[in-house]
């Protein structure tokens, strides 16, 4: 755990994240500490990575069941910059627009990436949801099937995307589940 | 290279801090936002559903500031203007003609030396030197306030600003449950939470510590293990037979029976509890023990609390053998619950309505109302709804103060003992601390018709519940393993506000309306009903206006906008119902879409292989 070198962020560079991202400005400065806090000593902040260990064990993702998916889904090469931090908290920040968050909450719960969530990515995420060790098979194929009898309009056994859209825009708590607004500050 | 021009440059420039400004702005005013770290913080460590409650507290805090400040501008204002002559205006006294002299009188007792526990008496139950002050109706027996350039008509803004807070607590509510409502609508589904939803947006990504995970995983697994088992018993009671059926609904009229016999019980206790109370407060201080004044003051709130702490036991209970499924049971348990602790105030009011209007001798005639026993009654039944609020209070404080630490303390030192290992922690319910406030709130509403200065008083009484139930919520409970959902409680409390909202309307309609206003006190002496200041501006107005106004009050207006209003809403009705249709046959369309689909591409595989074995 080495600092980068402490370089304070470039008004110009504030201002760019500011209007690429969701995220306002004490948000944006606040992962910026975290993200110096963590990268490797000697660096410069724009160039320096983070593995996905190491973002897995940040505050925010360190008991979320989905951690891996989240941090296979943002990093790229498995290894974050500091914009695909920035990017993550973006689609996760507040402001950010339904469409966005449904778009990332697909290819999150899309386990096995084959663009659609089948039986098998649903049985996956509801073991990843209870976390138990003694799960009884008639309990998940009956929650899979219901899951399946509300939202596969086109009878094909798995949702596309435009499905699980459909139904997540019926659903009431999604926006306000599919947020994370600490960062560590 | 191309460059921008000058007019291009500047317009993007100019949009481009015009949305800094915006989200600059945006973020003063989530600082202004009232109690935000707390909240957060509750919602980090308690989950969703209970943050939605202190959000509602922090709602009807607000909601309580605003119908204080339209009391404080409309009625307030003026009085203080004139009283400390700040501007140059004079009140205008009408003397009461056609009634009376003897409707007129109004013993005010005002005694030299007050002893302190008279003094305190006095403040818990309004009475003595808080009688003729700006807490009560009775202050204001002002008919006018006369400025420079016009003449400030006090009872019509007294009237008006009653209908307004009310109108605004009804628009404020329904805006902010529009949003439930709404998710309601779209839902096609019987049940009530779909499964879609408990899967997808079953986890709530702002968990940060370990504990409130493995809660949180242990509440989903609650919930869709309950969801599965209510599905199973929906289908039991789907194939039941014909005697069983007749057997469970003869079994739930029976139990109904013995719901409704246990309500009306209550209100007769709480009837005759009001009765022996009023007819007892006129007796001398001195002749009675500190404790047995008090007690008398105070006993239709007792016997409310009472009655309200006993019966949803009784209904739990009872609900049991009515074999419902389990979230069925569970929402009509907290109804009758509902219902009980708003009308108990109503069962109070009414009482209160009939002492005042029955009178044994010649006075009712003569002034409408029991001159004798309640010369200024609306100052009267201010004092009740001040003891109300005042006690309901004290009750929340004692109770935090005497059960729940005491809980806390003896469960973390004493867990040796069996008996405190199995009580355990406290929980926080959710729907019990919701009746309790809404039951406050209703309290206000009805109350400040009859005390102005009663909304002040509320916002204060639920500041000081906010910081209570939060300390009690972070020291003594542990969180539930049974978790309401925010998106279903957002819509229930709003919901068992607005039922608040509507039984609070009735009886302020009917002592408006129906009950001759004091002629001793307060702002309605030289009308019959305190509604009878409407006709009386009305009559002032220039003709053509007057006409306009009969007019759309008349029955030749209102049954016909009735009919059409009917017209509308029968329209938007079928326009629903053919809206239902057509999604049907589109999900029917898209199953055909895909056979097809599925059709051609064997169709497709079928005509490569033989292609390729033609080939071969």
């Amino acid at each position: 755990m080495g600092q980068c070198l402490r370089y304070q962020m470039h008004w110009e560079d504030l201002e760019e994240y500011q209007a690429l991202t969701f995220l306002t400005r004490n948000e944006i400065l606040c992962i910026h500490d975290s993200f110096l806090k963590l990268c490797p000593p000697g660096k410069y902040y724009k160039e320096a990575t983070l593995t996905v260990d190491q973002v897995s064990s940040l505050p925010a993702l360190r008991v979320n069941p989905f951690r891996d998916r989240i941090c296979r889904v943002f990093s790229h090469n498995n290894v974050f910059s500091f914009e695909d931090v920035l990017g993550m908290a973006s689609v996760f920040s507040e402001q950010a627009c339904p469409s966005l968050k449904i778009e990332y909450a697909f290819r999150i719960y899309d386990f096995n990436e084959n663009g659609f969530i089948d039986e098998e990515d649903l049985q996956r995420i509801i073991l990843r949801l209870l976390n138990s060790d003694d799960m009884s098979e008639d309990l998940l194929t009956d929650l899979t099937s219901h899951v399946l009898n509300e939202s596969d309009l086109d009878n094909d056994n798995m949702l596309s995307f435009s499905e699980f859209e459909h139904a997540m825009a019926k659903s009431p708590d999604f926006m306000n589940s599919f947020r994370i607004h600490f960062w560590g500050c | 290279m191309k460059y921008l021009s000058e007019w291009d440059q500047w317009k993007r420039y100019s949009s481009k801090s015009w949305k800094r400004f915006i989200e600059k702005a945006r973020e003063m005013t989530t600082h202004l936002e009232l109690w935000r770290e707390d909240i957060r913080s509750i919602e980090g460590k308690f989950g969703t559903g209970i943050q939605s409650y202190f959000s509602f507290l922090r709602f009807l805090v607000l909601l309580n500031l605003v119908i204080f400040l339209i009391i404080f501008m409309v009625i307030l204002l003026p009085v203080l203007l004139t009283r400390y002559k700040i501007t140059n205006s004079s009140f205008i006294l009408i003397p009461s003609q056609d009634v009376d002299i003897q409707c007129t009188v109004y013993p005010i007792s005002s005694s030299g030396l007050i002893y302190f526990y008279s003094y305190v008496i006095d403040l818990l139950s309004g009475t003595g030197f808080l009688e003729d002050t700006y807490l009560f109706y009775g202050h204001y027996t002002i008919d006018g306030v006369k400025f420079q350039n016009f003449t400030y008509d006090l009872p019509l803004a007294y009237l008006l600003s009653t209908i307004a807070y009310l109108a605004l607590s009804l628009v404020w509510i329904v805006k902010r449950s529009v949003e439930g409502f709404k998710i309601n609508l779209i839902r096609s589904e019987e049940h009530f939470q779909s499964y879609c939803n408990k899967v997808f947006a079953g986890w709530d990504f702002c968990i940060t510590n370990r504990s409130m995970a493995d809660l949180k995983h242990s509440s989903l697994r609650y919930e869709l293990r309950a969801d599965l088992e209510e599905e199973r018993i929906r289908q039991k009671i789907a194939e039941r037979t014909s005697e069983e059926t007749i057997r469970i609904y003869s079994l739930r009229l029976f139990l109904n029976c013995i719901v409704l016999a246990v309500l009306a019980a209550c209100f007769y206790a709480i009837y005759k509890a009001t009765i022996f109370s009023q007819e007892h407060m006129k007796k001398e201080i001195d002749k009675m023990v500190f404790g047995e004044n008090l007690l008398i003051l105070y006993l239709p709130s007792i016997v409310i609390t009472l009655a309200n702490f006993i019966t949803p036991i009784i209904f739990a209970k009872i609900i049991h053998y009515e074999d419902y499924s389990p979230g069925f049971e569970i929402r009509l348990t907290i109804l009758r619950c509902v219902f009980m602790r708003l009308a108990t105030i109503c069962v109070l009011v009414f009482t209160l309505g009939s002492k005042i209007t029955s009178c044994d001798n010649y006075l009712c005639e003569l002034c409408g109302y029991n001159q004798k026993l309640y010369p200024c009654w609306e100052t009267q039944v201010g004092q009740e709804m001040y003891k109300l609020m005042i006690f309901d209070l004290i009750i929340i404080l004692a109770v935090t103060l005497f059960v729940d630490f005491p809980r806390k303390i003896l469960v973390t030192y004493c867990s040796s003992w069996k008996l405190f290992q199995c009580w355990g922690e406290q929980e926080f319910a959710i729907p019990d601390n919701v009746l309790g406030i809404v039951y406050g709130q209703t309290i206000c509403w009805i109350g400040a018709f009859f005390s102005p200065l009663l909304p002040a008083i509320a916002t204060l009484k639920f500041i000081i519940i906010f910081y209570v139930k939060e300390i009690s919520l972070l020291y003594t409970c542990r969180p539930s393993p049974r978790q309401f959902r925010a998106s279903n409680s957002n819509f229930f409390f709003l919901l068992v506000l607005l039922i608040g909202l509507c039984l609070a309307i009735i009886p302020l309609t009917i002592s408006m309306a129906r009950i001759p206003s004091s002629k001793a006190c307060g702002p309605f002496t030289n009308f019959n009903t305190t509604w009878e200041v409407v006709p009386k501006t009305v009559s002032t107005f220039p003709n053509s206006l007057q006409t306009l106004v009969y007019g759309i009050t008349s029955e030749a207006f209102a049954v016909p906008f009735f009919m059409i209003i009917c017209l509308i809403m029968f329209y938007f009705i079928a326009l629903a119902g053919a809206h239902k249709r057509v999604v049907v046959q589109l999900r029917e369309q898209l199953n055909l879409e895909s056979r097809d689909k599925r059709y051609l591409i064997q169709k497709l595989t079928e005509a490569q292989r033989d292609l390729r074995n033609r080939l071969d």
